[in-house]
């Protein structure tokens, strides 16, 4: 019997995010990104298309996030890791880094999915604060 | 692994002289599987005439729900062989956080809404959530996994033997999506069908139908060709159909499903219209023709 099919809340959630002009990432219960919206890939430079699905290294060597004074930010820290992790809410403030080089600061939260068989994943949306990196940070 | 419709109809029961050949009643399936257990996939008021059908002697069935919206359990108080002291029947459904499976059926069987209550029924009845992983039913090894309709609804895969039926009644996969551009992976209902020797899914609405009725759980008629085609399904039955569909609607519709099916490809005679008492003796595996609907 076939069994390789993404849960129904990640394929509810993508369909949604979607249809969102607000930057917005999908992780599955094991933190692997497997999805990002049109806008996510605007402020990234890069569409989720272009991309695929990436690990955390891959990730954080291409886009961060960095702190505010430009170290990374560790993978255990990340809002969406926390979410996926814990099970609950998270919330930060931090630089990306876009394929043409520049940085942008956002405010990022995100939220388990947690269904009757436990956590399927976690949702992030970013809030742009800054276009060119100059912004302040909360 | 044999298969009865015993309810095509979808939303409410819909009798009547324009429904007569189609059927009225709502979503039933009997299925009999090769080493003789039965299951009922759904109690719509179609479970009734399929109780009908039982004999009065000890049986033991299961009866697995995709969802409890009312035309999916509404044949349950009328189901005979609930009434019998020597039947066993186990029904699976949706676990949901709120409540249990069986106090969530409850509300249907109890009063004011019904004569009798749960713990009324002679039958030795047991409720149980469908597992994540896949289980075993007499000869068949059976799968639920959530699919896309309003509320905690499944879609089920039976596989008995070589021989493979997917039941998906309630279903939205293209709500927010294009079917024909999404992965598999990310397709609501996708490892269920695929490959099926039968599949039987939502087909409610005609595609001039369906933008007045986006999110409301079901399928346009080129939402389940593309399903079809996509899961390489051998055999489609198109079902729940709308209460408003009379025969003749029906008739047309389930012409341009076939036209619209060879046409592109499709294997004839590989996809129809689900009529209330239609028999099918599921057999084999094999991916249809694949068109491009």
């Amino acid at each position: 019997m076939p069994q390789s099919q993404k849960p129904l809340e990640l394929i509810l959630a993508r369909n949604l995010m979607s249809a969102l002009s607000t930057p917005a990432f999908l992780v599955d219960e094991g933190g692997l990104l497997v999805f990002y919206n049109e806008a996510a890939g605007m402020l990234l430079g890069k569409r989720f298309e272009e991309l695929g699905s990436v690990g955390p290294q891959e990730w954080g060597s291409m886009f961060g996030p960095f702190d505010e004074s430009g170290e990374p930010i560790p993978y255990d820290e990340l809002p969406l890791v926390v979410a996926v992790r814990n099970g609950r809410p998270a919330h930060a403030s931090f630089e990306i880094c876009s394929t043409d080089g520049s940085r942008h600061t956002v405010e990022a939260s995100a939220f388990p999915i947690l269904t009757a068989h436990g956590t399927r994943g976690a949702i992030a949306v970013f809030w742009p604060s800054s276009a060119n990196g100059s912004g302040s940070q909360s | 692994m044999k298969v009865k419709l015993w309810g095509t109809r979808g939303s409410v029961p819909s009798p009547g002289p324009e429904t007569i050949r189609y059927g009225g009643n709502t979503s039933c399936v009997g299925v009999t599987l090769s080493d003789g257990s039965l299951l009922a996939l759904d109690a719509g008021t179609g479970i009734r005439n399929l109780g009908l059908s039982l004999p009065a002697e000890p049986t033991r069935l299961h009866i697995l729900l995709t969802h409890l919206h009312l035309d999916h359990i509404q044949g349950l108080v009328f189901f005979a062989p609930a009434f019998r002291a020597q039947t066993e029947i186990v029904i699976w459904g949706p676990a949901s956080p709120e409540a249990s499976l069986r106090d969530r059926i409850a509300r249907y069987i109890s009063a004011p809404l019904s004569p009798v209550e749960v713990r009324e029924l002679p039958c030795d009845v047991s409720f149980r959530h469908t597992p994540e992983t896949e289980w075993e039913i007499g000869s068949a090894r059976i799968r639920a996994a959530s699919v896309a309709h309003r509320g905690p609804t499944l879609g089920y895969r039976i596989d008995d033997g070589e021989d493979s039926l997917a039941y998906i009644p309630d279903h939205e996969p293209a709500l927010g999506a294009d079917l024909e551009a999404l992965g598999e992976d990310w397709i609501s209902g996708f490892a269920l069908a695929r490959d099926a020797s039968l599949l039987i899914h939502d087909g409610q609405y005609a595609d001039a139908e369906y933008p007045d009725h986006i999110g409301w759980g079901h399928s346009s008629l080129s939402h389940t060709l593309s399903f079809a085609r996509r899961t390489g399904a051998a055999r489609t039955v198109l079902f729940h159909h709308d209460p408003l569909h009379s025969d003749e609607r029906l008739d047309r519709l389930g012409a341009e499903a076939r036209e619209r099916w060879e046409s592109a490809g499709g294997r004839p005679g590989s996809i129809e219209l689900g009529v209330e008492g239609a028999e099918y003796e599921v057999q084999g595996q094999s991916r249809s023709a694949a068109p491009a609907v």
